[in-house]
């Protein structure tokens, strides 16, 4: 068991003649969660975030076409089988009457175990980030309420607070939770915490193992002959100089001329803009076929793998959550993002600094439209306004967009939990003074 | 060593209109005036007429001065051609008052356009008229009265402004401290002490932050049929319309003063408490100083200063507020979502705007004396603020910090605030806007329904041209 968040992705393809009839049905559900959001919320307990979407055909490398398609795309804490269980069951009708508009449906009817099989067997590998990591949504509303109740209570400290000492304060504060029968759950420890980043982290540390000792073994190489040693030691020359290599075919790629993205017209930014006038958070859908060459679509594949080991320490600000992943034999790059306020000021978080710019080179460079770069970071010429053109002309309208909930930036989720976890922790008066500030 | 070529960059004064580069300070009386056109030929005539009246950044005007900004909808009442048309930028193209830039401005509600004096239905064009003195003033609105009426030019409004003592704004503080530096105005800017910003963050034609020339309009080579325009930096097929230009934005924001200090006063023990609580809300004393730098009380020596940041010495708000109005307008050093003080700076200072901005209206007290306006009773007078910024990417500078700093209640981890000063606050069944948040110890306070202490009464955003630009468009056929 965890409180890992997790993405799950379901792609099938679709006839285009069906876009628009499949579009009309996820804008109807899309209506409906205005009156059902809280039916939905009690029976999705484990849904953070679902995207639902067609995606029209699109054109790789100047002449293949890529076929349309419908993608699901959900968020979602706890383990995966409850997950789909949780969709099937719930959402059963809608996924059936939508999936069945594709060929890859079966022709037979579909009971919940089978339409489960059917999710499973149509999803593909994402990787995925999560802005306040653990969090299930239980806690979620729970962690608010604490942290309000205890607010609350605070202010009664007020009046005598600045000559009461930090120590004392935290302790009145644990003793009030304490006190309260509704808040007892907050005087536990909170759990999973070890078998969490236990979890998230044995990849990269088992990468790390073996990267480690296969430097080791090389040393030892020249004193002892053992084969295994020399078997260890083959595995990290072997992938330096595989990604040297892959580096300067890369280079070699980036010498194609630059071809922009058509520039979107002012009527499509419109209609994408329209949907996003969600009080808090808000969602971001680019899918772009890749820049030509068979090294983008490698390159990206050990991004993204590597990029996912690393997963439990990367920070995109305003981010709740987000996901890269490939399709089409790797030739196309679908990113959703679900952030805090509007696209048009998220977006800017991406190039806003030189650091976010190079780290969002080292995936979107190999996008088609999207800005040149000279050895994967490096920027070339409008490098900013290429970025801002590629990121428009490639978002998609998200038919469907379901959230959890609606009130809480992930600055909120994340102070909330800090505030959760220093109750009950041993603490300095510097540390507890700017615990208190989570309040 | 070699020179950066941003730094080379010689401004063309003599192509920009001087309130660019210039405040006018000498000159203290103003007035703007909102026009519309009634007949396309006449007005390229008027244009035609006006230009070498045009006071530009060459120019010291000493005794008057004269800018002109024009509207989407006034261009395109010179039947500018579609492909030029086209080339401005959404945003402004659309108009402040299109449904989805109000949605973005905050402009709901109390503040939604519907309830404006002007600005719903987007005026032509606006002529800035300043003197060194009322009857200077009067003098050159005669001149300008005359000149638009024997064009047909239909007078909309008139707004005139009057500066206040010691240079405040109307709730009482010492405003237009803080601006950006260009840094292809000064003779050194490798010395300069204070951060300097790349002329094309604030004028078309020059290279901005991002090392690009600033997206701006254009027209097609072959329509500049009298060679009036220079060529576009980064397409040689396209003349640049937008060089030693930029975009202004215009608010007319009226000050609510009796309700401002009636709220700290019921909130505050004593009137220094009061005081002392505007402050937290503006992020500067009323004589100007910064809470950061004399969070205990003012310093006049102090109250000019600008060279400050958040990050070493206030991270979490407890001398200057993070929601303060100074710290979600220019986060300086720190962004409460960042991770580095470098690379907050880096993000905040691609969002910033030069302000042109002049209050109108009488003053509550002569003074301005807080003390004074806490117990003075209502006068049912309007006064208030026309905020003017000037910025090459409206939707970067100027959208993004009212949108995402200003109105955004979860700025910066907050929960319900929106700017305590000129956000727009409510209460309904999806946001919560309506709360000030200030860090302190042992548990933060929290005002609660702040009323709106600013009300939108107008607003439109111009183009505010080159010379060249403006030849063009009073030449083109
Ligand atoms: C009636 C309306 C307003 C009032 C009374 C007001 C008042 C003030 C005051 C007293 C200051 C401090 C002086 C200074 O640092 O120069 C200030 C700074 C500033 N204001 Fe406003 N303001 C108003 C509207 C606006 C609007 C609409 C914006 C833009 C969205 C804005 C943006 C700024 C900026 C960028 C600064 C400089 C912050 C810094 O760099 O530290 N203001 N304002």
């Amino acid at each position: 068991m965890s409180t890992i968040h997790k993405g799950l992705t379901v792609t099938v393809t679709l006839d285009e003649e069906k876009i628009s009839y499949v579009n009309g049905l996820l804008m109807e559900y899309r209506k409906d969660l205005k009156i059902y959001q809280e039916k939905f919320s009690t029976s999705l307990r484990g849904t953070f975030f679902l995207s639902w979407l067609t995606l029209p055909a699109q054109v790789y490398a100047e002449k293949e076409k890529l076929p349309a398609r419908i993608l699901l795309m959900s968020s979602y804490v706890g383990s995966q089988s409850s997950h789909l269980r949780e969709l099937a069951s719930f959402l059963g009708p809608q996924l059936k009457q939508v999936f069945g508009q594709s060929r890859e449906y079966p022709e037979k009817e579909l009971d919940e175990s089978g339409l489960v099989d059917f999710l499973k067997a149509k999803s593909i590998p994402n990787t995925f980030y999560s802005g306040f990591k653990f969090i299930s949504t239980e806690d979620v509303n729970r962690e608010k309420s604490l942290k309000a109740e205890v607010w609350q209570y605070g202010q009664g400290l007020d009046g005598a607070g600045k000559r009461t000492s930090p120590r004392e304060i935290k302790e009145k504060i644990e003793t009030f939770v304490r006190n309260q029968p509704q808040l007892a759950w907050a005087a536990k420890k909170i759990p999973y915490g070890l078998s969490n980043k236990i979890q998230m982290l044995w990849p990269l540390a088992l990468f790390g193992l073996i990267m480690l000792a296969s430097l080791i073994s090389l040393i030892l190489c020249l004193f002892l002959d053992l084969l295994i040693l020399k078997i260890l030691a083959f595995i990290f020359p072997i992938f330096i100089l595989v990604m040297g290599f892959l580096f300067l075919l890369l280079r070699l790629n980036e010498n194609i001329p630059h071809s922009p993205s058509p520039e979107l017209s002012d009527e499509k930014v419109r209609e994408i803009v329209a949907l996003e006038t969600n009080p808090v958070i808000n969602e971001m859908t680019v899918i772009a076929p890749l820049k030509k060459g068979w090294i983008r679509r490698i390159f990206l594949a050990i991004t993204l793998k590597l990029v996912g080991l690393v997963a439990y320490f990367a920070y995109i600000p305003t981010v709740h959550t987000a996901r890269w992943l490939q399709m089409d034999r790797g030739k196309r790059l679908v990113f959703i993002a679900n952030f805090d306020n509007l696209s048009e000021a998220y977006a800017h978080d991406f190039v806003d600094s030189e650091r976010r710019a190079m780290n969002m080179a080292v995936i979107f460079s190999h996008a088609f439209g999207f800005p040149a770069t000279r050895w994967l970071i490096h920027k070339q010429y409008n490098h900013r306004s290429n970025y801002m053109k590629g990121v428009r002309a490639h978002q998609k309208v998200t038919q469907f967009w379901y959230a959890f909930q609606h009130e809480l930036s992930v600055e909120n989720l994340k102070r909330n939990r800090t505030f959760r976890e220093g109750l009950n922790k041993k603490m300095n008066d510097a540390e507890i003074r700017e615990w208190l500030l989570t309040l | 060593m070699v020179a950066n070529p941003i730094d080379m960059t010689v401004l063309e004064k003599d192509d920009i209109q001087g309130l660019l580069l210039r405040g006018h300070g000498q000159l203290s009386s103003a007035s703007y005036l909102l026009y519309a056109f009634t007949n396309p030929a006449k007005a390229r005539h008027f244009l035609q007429v006006l230009v070498p009246k045009v006071t530009t950044a060459a120019e010291k005007p000493e005794d008057t001065a004269i800018q002109i900004a024009l509207t989407y909808d006034g261009m395109a009442y010179l039947n500018l051609p579609d492909p030029v048309m086209q080339s401005f930028c959404r945003e402004f193209k659309e108009g402040m008052t299109a449904a989805h830039r109000q949605f973005i401005l905050g402009d709901t509600g109390e503040n939604a356009p519907k309830n404006w004096n002007w600005g719903e239905k987007s005026p032509h064009f606006m002529l800035m008229v300043f003197g060194k003195s009322p009857e200077a003033l009067q003098l050159a609105l005669a001149e300008v009265n005359a000149l638009t009426s024997s064009h047909g030019i239909t007078a909309l409004h008139v707004l005139p402004t009057g500066m206040l003592h010691n240079r405040k704004e109307h709730f009482g503080f010492r405003d237009d401290i803080s601006r950006p530096v260009i840094r292809e105005l000064l003779k050194n800017p490798e010395n300069a002490q204070e951060e300097t910003f790349p002329a094309g963050e604030f004028i078309m034609g020059y290279k901005n932050l991002y090392e690009e020339y600033a997206s701006c309009p254009t027209v097609p080579a072959a329509m500049d049929k009298k060679g009036d325009l220079p060529p576009h930096p980064d397409d040689s097929n396209l003349k640049d319309l937008g060089k030693n230009g930029t975009y202004l934005v215009f608010r007319q924001m009226e000050q609510k003063v009796h309700a401002f200090w009636q709220y700290m006063k019921a909130q505050s023990k004593d009137n220094q408490s009061a005081i002392a609580l505007a402050s937290k809300m503006v992020g500067r004393w009323p004589d100007g100083s910064p809470l950061t730098l004399c969070p205990a009380r003012p310093t006049p020596s102090l109250s000019e200063a600008n060279d400050f940041g958040f990050w070493q010495d206030d991270k979490a708000g407890l001398k200057c507020p993070i929601g303060s109005h100074i710290r979600r307008t220019n986060p300086r050093d720190h962004l409460v979502t960042e991770t580095s003080q470098k690379d907050s700076t880096e993000m905040a200072a691609k969002h910033r705007m030069i302000r042109k901005g002049r209050p109108y209206g009488p003053p509550f007290v002569p003074d301005l004396n807080p003390e004074k306006m806490i117990t003075r009773k209502e006068d049912n007078q309007e006064r208030g603020l026309h905020f003017i910024c000037m910025v090459t990417d409206i939707r970067r500078q100027f959208e993004f910090v009212q949108n995402n700093w200003v109105n955004f209640h979860k700025f910066g981890g907050l929960e319900h605030d929106a700017d305590p000063i000129i956000g727009n606050h409510y209460h309904n069944e999806s946001r919560k806007t309506d709360e000030f948040s200030l860090p302190q110890y042992p548990v933060r306070r929290k005002l609660d329904q702040l009323p709106n202490f600013t009300l939108i009464k107008g607003g439109a955003y111009f183009f505010f041209p080159g010379i060249k630009a403006l030849q063009y468009m009073a030449d083109h056929d």
